[in-house]
């Protein structure tokens, strides 16, 4: 019998017990495994973005639009590498509880920008280009309604509406995108602009924003000073920013998600701290004769300290690792109905890796004090007692 | 049956007595499930109060015109020849000029900039006709006055000028190349327009280049059962396709979505919480089952039966819930009551909105710490109470 049958032996001895605790810790890292997944969801676009992207915006607020004529001004500014531009549509999908990410956007362009996230096969991209009432739509998306390539789809809009009356633009799918990297939410539809813009019944020739990547990021500074100057005191003076900064203050409108995270988290936490912590000493005192019988039998102090110690992380591993589990499972289950508010929410491999440290240290952090105790405890005191 | 209850009184005493001996343990228990009942109040209060701003906004005999299935303001888009059928719909309240009581409007997204965290905000800039601030209700101008016709002069909501930096009285704001004057400050009996700026409808329009384009129609109705009539004028003529509904009504739709979202994260979180504080109360309880092994043994072999230690038991178990259950409440009113949040409504601008705890909420809070403690309670009791004499006597 080696150290870990008897650290998994005294776990064990009384089963329910430790049962109860191996569900409390269950929970509280479901917990902490949704809710790291759902926060990561709300600033995956500050994760995912680029130093050298900027977004530029009209001044008076990001759903202003400005005039497309921009677009070309922007190109020809020293230090851009690539601009594209993008309007927002208001998509729903026969319902309008079927809220859809839909853009129109710059085909050409868009996907150069872009092209470290996005990937479209180019033959696919090529139909795209060459039909102008045609789509590309994100994988999750596509996988959600079922829609494949050459799929005729209405979209409607809660915004637009066509020269001719209606709400409702049929398109035709002529690619699919995938991610490219891990935090790549592809819940999306993308449509050409300037189908769009000659269909639609009012805000002709103006867009949503652009996007433009700088030579460097060393250049971003003085590109979005030379933009934002370029169109002062114009009619729609323009704001620049970095694509992080911009997400960063984007994410904040919702009110301070972080903080109630970290609430919830840590009041979840201290309890199951305490609860672990109170039980591992009861059962340690339990066992002070037994520890008794081990020093007389020639186990050292220090290696009292490491079973006590095995025994506490033990317990959390078990308990820690099904509850991440189960929190990504939630994740899957819960990913569509949150696409709007909270796309790309999963348990990813840096969760984890978090959910594990802090696994340890819940081990570390409940098992100290009995270890301590345990260590130094006397023969003779042991064997006296009870 | 007498002495039934007095052993019953008994054990309790005991029991309750004894807690002292298990003060840590107990204390965890209490705080666990506190704590629990801290974060289902604190969501719940959110909720709560998100709900009572948005959807105490709006009135039964004001009607919205909006175009159908924009579903809010800022998607909405009404033609003026729109605007000049409805002021000749049915059902419309006339003033005493015999003008009819509507106000057309426009409804934007300028930027703000939020006092706590010094970032960008969306902020509602709404142009609105003549009569708008008559459509509404208990709009007061607390300091300042209502803007001039015609003018860059903006009136802000309270709750706005509160969270929001540069709107003080008197100050200028710039959106875009326009400067603006803030000439007033206005109360809107706690509703979501207290998170609005207001300019005349004019000059909004002309210096955002939205000549002939406004977003929604408020109309005051003759009473609340004249909407059906407006509704129907407008389902009729094929020139309107727009979508009338009673203010309220607007507002109750608008309230839910974000209020169901926030309760849908709250219940869950205490829910599972809870379970781990189940967990905790059931440990406390078995060892307290276990440390009064032998006296709970020797009672029941002087006569006392199994019941009284089940009662027992269970009392305690459930005192200590009560104990963390109203501590939770407290302190959940003590930090979250009253505090002023912000967050993206319906119209992807910020409302402004309490913490609100109400006396059901707190019950609410108050019945799940009883099942956390009921549970945890019952299964130890019923140990206790089945606890064989000899194995307890011999317990220790």
């Amino acid at each position: 019998m080696n150290d870990f049958d008897l650290i998994r032996k005294n776990l064990f001895r009384r089963k329910l017990r430790a049962s109860l605790m191996i569900v409390s810790i269950l929970i509280a890292f479901m917990i902490f495994g949704v809710l790291a997944g759902f926060y990561r969801a709300f600033t995956a676009g500050e994760d995912a973005a680029a130093a050298d992207r900027m977004i530029t915006v009209n001044k008076i607020n990001f759903t202003q639009p400005m005039p497309i004529a921009y677009y070309n001004r922007v190109r020809a500014i020293e230090g851009v590498r690539q601009v594209t531009f993008a309007n927002w549509f208001g998509g729903y999908y026969q319902d309008p509880k079927n809220f859809i990410m839909a853009l129109t956007i710059e085909p050409n362009t868009y996907f150069d920008v872009y092209r470290s996230e996005f990937e479209v096969p180019p033959e696919q991209l090529q139909a795209f280009m060459r039909d102008r009432g045609s789509a590309v739509v994100g994988e999750s998306l596509a996988q959600k309604w079922g829609w494949k390539i050459g799929d005729r789809i209405p979209l409607n809009s809660n915004i637009f509406s066509q020269k001719s009356g209606g709400h409702t633009w049929d398109l035709t799918i002529a690619g699919i995108v995938k991610g490219k990297v891990e935090h790549v939410d592809t819940n999306f539809l993308l449509f050409q602009y300037a189908y769009f813009d000659e269909t639609r019944s009012f805000g002709k020739d103006t867009i949503g924003w652009m996007i433009l990547q700088t030579t460097s990021p060393e250049n971003n500074d003085r590109v979005a000073k030379a933009i934002d100057a370029m169109f002062a005191n114009s009619t729609a003076e323009t704001s620049t920013d970095t694509e992080k900064a911009f997400g960063k203050a984007f994410a904040a409108q919702f009110g301070n998600i972080a903080l109630i995270v970290l609430l919830v988290v840590g009041a979840a936490f201290v309890t199951i701290l305490m609860i672990v912590g109170n039980t591992m000493a009861l059962s340690i005192r339990e066992r002070t004769r037994e520890i008794g019988v081990l020093k007389t039998l020639g186990f050292s102090g220090p290696r009292i300290l490491k079973m006590v110690l095995g025994e506490s992380v033990l317990l959390a591993l078990l308990g820690g690792i099904p509850g991440l589990a189960i929190a990504a499972l939630i994740a899957m289950a819960l990913r569509n109905s949150l696409a709007s508010i909270a796309p790309a929410f999963a348990v990813s491999p840096t969760i984890i890796l978090q959910g594990l440290a802090l696994m340890i240290a819940l081990g570390l952090i409940t098992g100290i004090i009995p270890a301590l105790n345990a260590m130094r405890l006397r023969i003779a005191t042991a064997l006296g007692r009870g | 049956m007498r002495s039934l209850w007095l052993q019953v009184a008994a054990v309790t005493a005991i029991n309750l007595r004894s807690i002292a001996q298990r003060r840590w343990l107990s204390l965890s228990t209490v705080i666990a499930i506190a704590l629990v009942v801290i974060v289902l109040l604190a969501f719940l209060a959110m909720a709560n109060g998100f709900q009572r701003t948005i959807a105490g906004s709006g009135a039964d005999d004001i009607a919205i015109v909006l175009r159908a299935g924009s579903q809010a303001e800022i998607n909405s888009t009404v033609s003026r020849d729109q605007v000049r059928l409805i002021e000749d719909g049915p059902g419309i309240a006339r003033g005493s000029d015999g003008k009819p009581l509507i106000s057309p409007e426009l409804y934007l997204v300028v930027d703000g900039i939020k006092r706590s965290t010094k970032t960008k905000a969306n902020l509602p800039l709404r142009g609105i006709g003549e009569q708008g601030s008559t459509l509404r209700k208990d709009i007061t101008i607390t300091s300042g006055r209502m803007f001039n016709r015609g003018s860059n002069e903006v009136v802000v909501g309270k709750a706005l000028q509160r969270q929001f930096e540069g709107f003080d009285l008197g100050s200028t704001v710039a959106f875009g190349a326009t400067r603006w004057t803030v000439v007033g400050v206005f109360e809107a009996g706690g509703s979501v327009f207290e998170s609005e700026i207001w300019a005349d409808l004019n000059v909004v329009q002309s210096l955002f280049n939205r000549n002939n384009i406004v977003q929604t129609v408020r109309a005051r109705l003759t009473g609340p059962a004249a909407l059906n009539e407006l509704k129907s004028y407008s389902d009729n003529d094929p020139r309107l396709k727009l979508d009338v509904k009673s203010e309220a009504a607007y507002f109750a739709e608008q309230a839910s979505q974000t209020s169901d979202l926030i309760q849908k994260l709250g219940w869950p979180l205490a829910i599972a919480m809870a379970l781990g504080a189940v967990a905790g109360a059931l440990n406390t309880m078995y060892s307290s089952v276990a440390a009064r092994a032998t006296e709970i043994a020797t009672l029941r072999a002087i006569g006392f039966g199994g019941f009284p230690a089940f009662v027992g038991t269970l009392a305690e178990s459930l005192l200590l819930a009560v104990i963390g259950g109203v501590l939770g409440a407290a302190a959940t009113y003590l930090i979250f009551d009253g505090v002023t949040a912000s967050t993206l409504g319906g119209n992807f601008t910020q409302v402004v909105f309490d913490f609100k705890l109400s006396p059901w909420l707190i019950a609410e809070g108050v019945a799940l710490a009883l099942i956390v403690g009921l549970i945890g309670g019952l299964f130890p009791a019923l140990r206790a109470a089945r606890l064989p004499i000899v194995e307890g006597l011999y317990a220790n």
